[in-house]
């Protein structure tokens, strides 16, 4: 049996539920850690995870292949986050724990949490289109064009969003990168 | 290409020459082997980059987080949204392929029902063989009768 993306959502398309659950155990780790990324927050990030694959479900008859699914979903993804942060104030900090540690050297460890610290509330700080932009980019592998789709812009617009977010990122940083590594 | 154009350049495609346009890459290329500054640039580039790689990575107790929205997606599914113009194909959709000894039957007790009616077969002896003789009474009058308006016999 066809096991692609596409060929579950047009089995979705007819109701078929252990097709959405095929399909949402395939998408949904990359779903809530792109959303995790996006709001700097769990709780708001499972929201909208969930409400991203009820959407799968209930627009799948709607659903045309006219690109790959996981553009689709992520698309969905970015657009609820953006529609949250636009609703909803930006405040957390909280990312700042959640941050993977590459555990060097113990000595270096409180040097790196507190570049990663700064790193997290600098990227926090960023308007969320900026902050999109970068996290598809490095997070995803997107490439510019990618984002583009995912953002509904122009490639231009989505190299300005980078070029700006960085220079935002290495004003709030300082000499910060320099010392990295 | 000068400077500025670089640190753009670097900025909008990162410092994976992998990642840059081809048309632009050459001219890149050669500005950082020639310049110390644009060097410089395209190192701390690459250093902003690493951090946001690393920063960027999915947070281990993410797996916690599927599982909860797992759980939650475990409820009664919403009704899903059929745009209108696929209502007829909706509508329309038998899955004929799974039922269709159950059609066939359905078809073959149709067609039982159709030729004991007309044979009738359904209904008693007695009055059969009253309706049979009826009938060939009325057969032989209208045969052998003497017509309605002339009297005529045959």
């Amino acid at each position: 049996m066809d096991d692609s993306d596409e060929a579950l959502m047009a089995r979705i398309a007819r109701g078929d539920e252990p097709a959405f659950r095929v399909l949402s155990r395939r998408h949904l780790p990359a779903a809530v850690g792109l959303a995790r990324r996006i709001l700097g927050n769990a709780a708001d990030a499972e929201d909208v995870a969930q409400e991203a694959m009820l959407r799968v479900w209930t627009h799948a008859p709607r659903w045309q292949p006219l690109a790959a699914f996981k553009t689709w979903l992520t698309r969905v993804v970015v657009n609820l986050c953006l529609d949250r942060k636009r609703k909803a104030a930006w405040v957390d900090l909280e990312a700042a724990g959640e941050i993977v540690d590459p555990t060097p050297g113990a000595g270096e460890k409180a040097e790196s949490d507190e570049r990663e610290r700064l790193l997290a509330a600098a990227i926090a700080d960023l308007p969320a289109r900026q902050r999109t932009a970068i996290i598809l980019t490095y997070s995803e592998g997107m490439s510019n064009a990618q984002v583009a789709d995912v953002l509904d812009t122009s490639v231009s617009a989505v190299e300005t969003l980078l070029v700006r977010g960085k220079q935002n990122l290495r004003r709030a940083l300082g000499g910060v990168i320099g010392k990295d590594e | 290409m000068n400077r500025e154009q670089l640190q753009t350049f670097l900025d909008s495609h990162g410092a994976d020459p992998a990642r840059w346009p081809e048309s632009e890459r050459a001219k890149a290329e050669r500005l950082i082997a020639s310049e110390a500054d644009a060097r410089a640039m395209f190192e701390e580039t690459k250093l902003l980059d690493a951090m946001l790689a690393r920063h960027t990575q999915i947070t281990q107790d993410n797996d916690d987080a599927v599982a909860r929205v797992t759980r939650r997606l475990a409820s009664p599914l919403p009704r899903q949204k059929v745009p209108f113009w696929r209502w007829p194909t909706v509508l329309l959709d038998w899955e004929f392929s799974p039922a269709w000894p159950r059609v066939a039957a359905l078809a073959c007790c149709a067609a039982l029902g159709f030729f004991i009616g007309i044979a009738g077969l359904d209904r008693p002896f007695d009055r059969l063989d009253q309706s049979a003789t009826l009938m060939s009474r009325d057969l032989g009058s209208v045969v052998f009768g003497p017509q309605a308006l002339t009297g005529a016999g045959p």
